[in-house]
């Protein structure tokens, strides 16, 4: 019974400075200290999302928003994990790779959107390319510090007992570094959904991003708060989503904290 | 990516990075892809010419304020909601929910709010920085082994100098890796919302000089860019290694994107 009221205390206590900012935000708007075309009223932005969220042009965009996330995201798991693993695996691998993620990582990879749009055109494989640029380096830096920190026993057991080393590699090693694997794609999941949002506000015909940059042009406020909510919701929904299947394929490890 | 990279390979790697680029180009042929060779070449350019530098100095100096801004307001909330449970259910709910939104898109709402001058500019680098370090003070502040505190409250140390005195210095080694992330964050933070604005700025010379199809100049701007990130994340670890020699060494995933 403590331990319930104790719950709803911590819910009551965090709801109270969204409450509070969304209370200031009405009172802003209502009394008119500031101007609809500055800051649209809370009630006037939840319209309109509703709105949207229902209109099929609406859907598009957020179509080929998605479209683009989760095809970058796809490759950066793919690339991420396979470079991680073969980082751990091999010296040779991890004395060339070790180096260049050193110099590449704490590079702003939004810098190299311009080279991609150069290279691949301004259509979705520059912004492809860009996320993947961006998610793969939280995935391979997780997947080899998780396959470096594997018992090592446990890979002898399995190369005594007659496991091949990619096959040891596959079936024990990254089950293993599992959780540290998918806290890394996790990271990843949230990165790719921010940065095609500022892929398609840089340079864009379709998708969320645009949408805001083209209601920025024509001063249109509300149309502005409406993607930005869309893609941080939808940031939200992935991240919880991405929690859930990660909760349950880590169900037989032991706890642990992030 | 537990083994230490010495600077020698760094400096290989970033050779290698470089010539594979130049027998890229040389391959594939087309304008939009320069060898290395040309676009280094027009870095000195860039670099004395008076225009730019004040441009790119400019844009650090605001870089170098959000920052400083952002780590001052963030380490006292941190280390407060490690200290504090009701603090951090406070904090916890509103900190998950800002967290998948683009920070760099807020540019056109804030921007017209604030005008297009440096205080848009700063404010969302600042945006930019908090989190991340926000939740590494967190972290190191929840970690603190809470005898000494007894021990100090025991000697009849208040609550504000328990946080200063013992807190603060516990927690470092977590909250400066909040700062490294929070360092690299600033610079990717500051690109993107000069990319998106199209004011002034780094950001702004790189896509003024994509659309006059001056395609070396892109080229040397994006490894401009790039030096400043590594250098930039060196010197940091560098003094972070230096501040707190006496904690284990954390290798942080950089989670680097806003």
């Amino acid at each position: 019974m403590r331990a319930r009221s104790g719950i709803a205390t911590v819910v009551l206590i965090g709801a109270l400075p969204i409450a509070l900012i969304v209370g200031v935000w009405h009172v802003l708007a209502a009394t008119g200290m500031a101007p609809p075309s500055l800051l649209p009223a809370p009630s006037a932005v939840a319209a309109r999302l509703v709105q949207q969220w229902s209109s099929p042009a609406y859907l598009e965009h957020a179509a080929s928003t998605l479209l683009r996330l989760f095809a970058g995201f796809g490759i950066a798991v793919i690339a991420g994990i396979a470079i991680g693993v073969a980082v751990t695996a091999s010296r040779w691998v991890g004395a060339t790779v070790t180096p260049l993620v050193r110099v590449l990582a704490p590079v702003p990879k939004i810098a190299l959107y311009p080279a991609f749009i150069l290279t691949l055109g301004f259509g979705d494989a520059s912004k492809i390319a860009l996320v993947v640029a961006d998610a793969v380096f939280p995935i391979l830096l997780a997947t080899a510090q998780g396959t470096a920190a594997v018992e090592p026993k446990l890979a002898w057991s399995a190369q005594a007992a007659g496991a091949s080393r990619w096959r040891c590699l596959l079936t024990v090693v990254l089950p293993a570094a599992l959780p540290s694997v998918l806290t890394g794609c996790r990271i990843g999941l949230v990165i790719s959904c921010i940065v095609v949002f500022l892929a398609e506000m840089i340079t864009s015909t379709d998708g969320l991003g645009h949408l805001l940059v083209r209601a920025a042009r024509s001063f249109q406020t509300v149309d502005m708060f409406v993607p930005l909510i869309t893609i941080s919701l939808l940031g939200l929904l992935l991240n919880a989503g991405f929690n859930a299947v990660r909760r349950r394929l880590l169900a037989g490890f032991p706890e642990t904290t992030e | 990516m537990t083994r230490p990279v010495s600077a020698l390979a760094a400096v290989i790697a970033a050779a290698g990075l470089l010539a594979a680029w130049e027998l890229a180009a040389w391959l594939a042929g087309i304008d939009g892809f320069p060898p290395a060779s040309r676009a280094l070449a027009q870095i000195p350019r860039i670099l004395t010419d008076g225009e730019a530098l004040l441009d790119i100095a400019a844009s650090v100096q605001r870089m170098a304020v959000g920052f400083v801004l952002g780590v001052a307001a963030a380490v006292p909330i941190g280390l407060t909601m490690g200290r504090s449970r009701h603090v951090a259910a406070f904090f916890n709910p509103l900190l998950m929910m800002i967290y998948p939104v683009p920070k760099a898109a807020l540019m056109p709402i804030i921007m017209l709010w604030l005008g297009v001058g440096d205080a848009s500019k700063t404010l969302v680098i600042f945006l930019g920085v908090t989190l991340p370090v926000i939740y590494h003070s967190y972290q190191g502040s929840r970690a603190v082994e809470q005898k000494m505190l007894w021990s100090a409250a025991a000697m009849g140390m208040g609550g504000l100098s328990r946080l200063v005195r013992i807190v603060l210095p516990a927690a470092l080694p977590e909250i400066l890796v909040g700062c490294r992330t929070g360092l690299v964050l600033a610079l990717i933070t500051m690109v993107t919302s000069e990319m998106i604005a199209r004011q002034a700025g780094l950001g702004n010379i790189l896509f003024n000089a994509l659309d006059m199809a001056q395609y070396d100049t892109v080229y040397a701007m994006i490894v401009i860019v790039g030096v400043l990130g590594f250098v930039l994340d060196a010197a940091f670890e560098r003094l972070r290694a230096r501040l707190v020699a006496w904690a284990a060494p954390s290798h942080a995933i950089i989670a680097g994107t806003t």
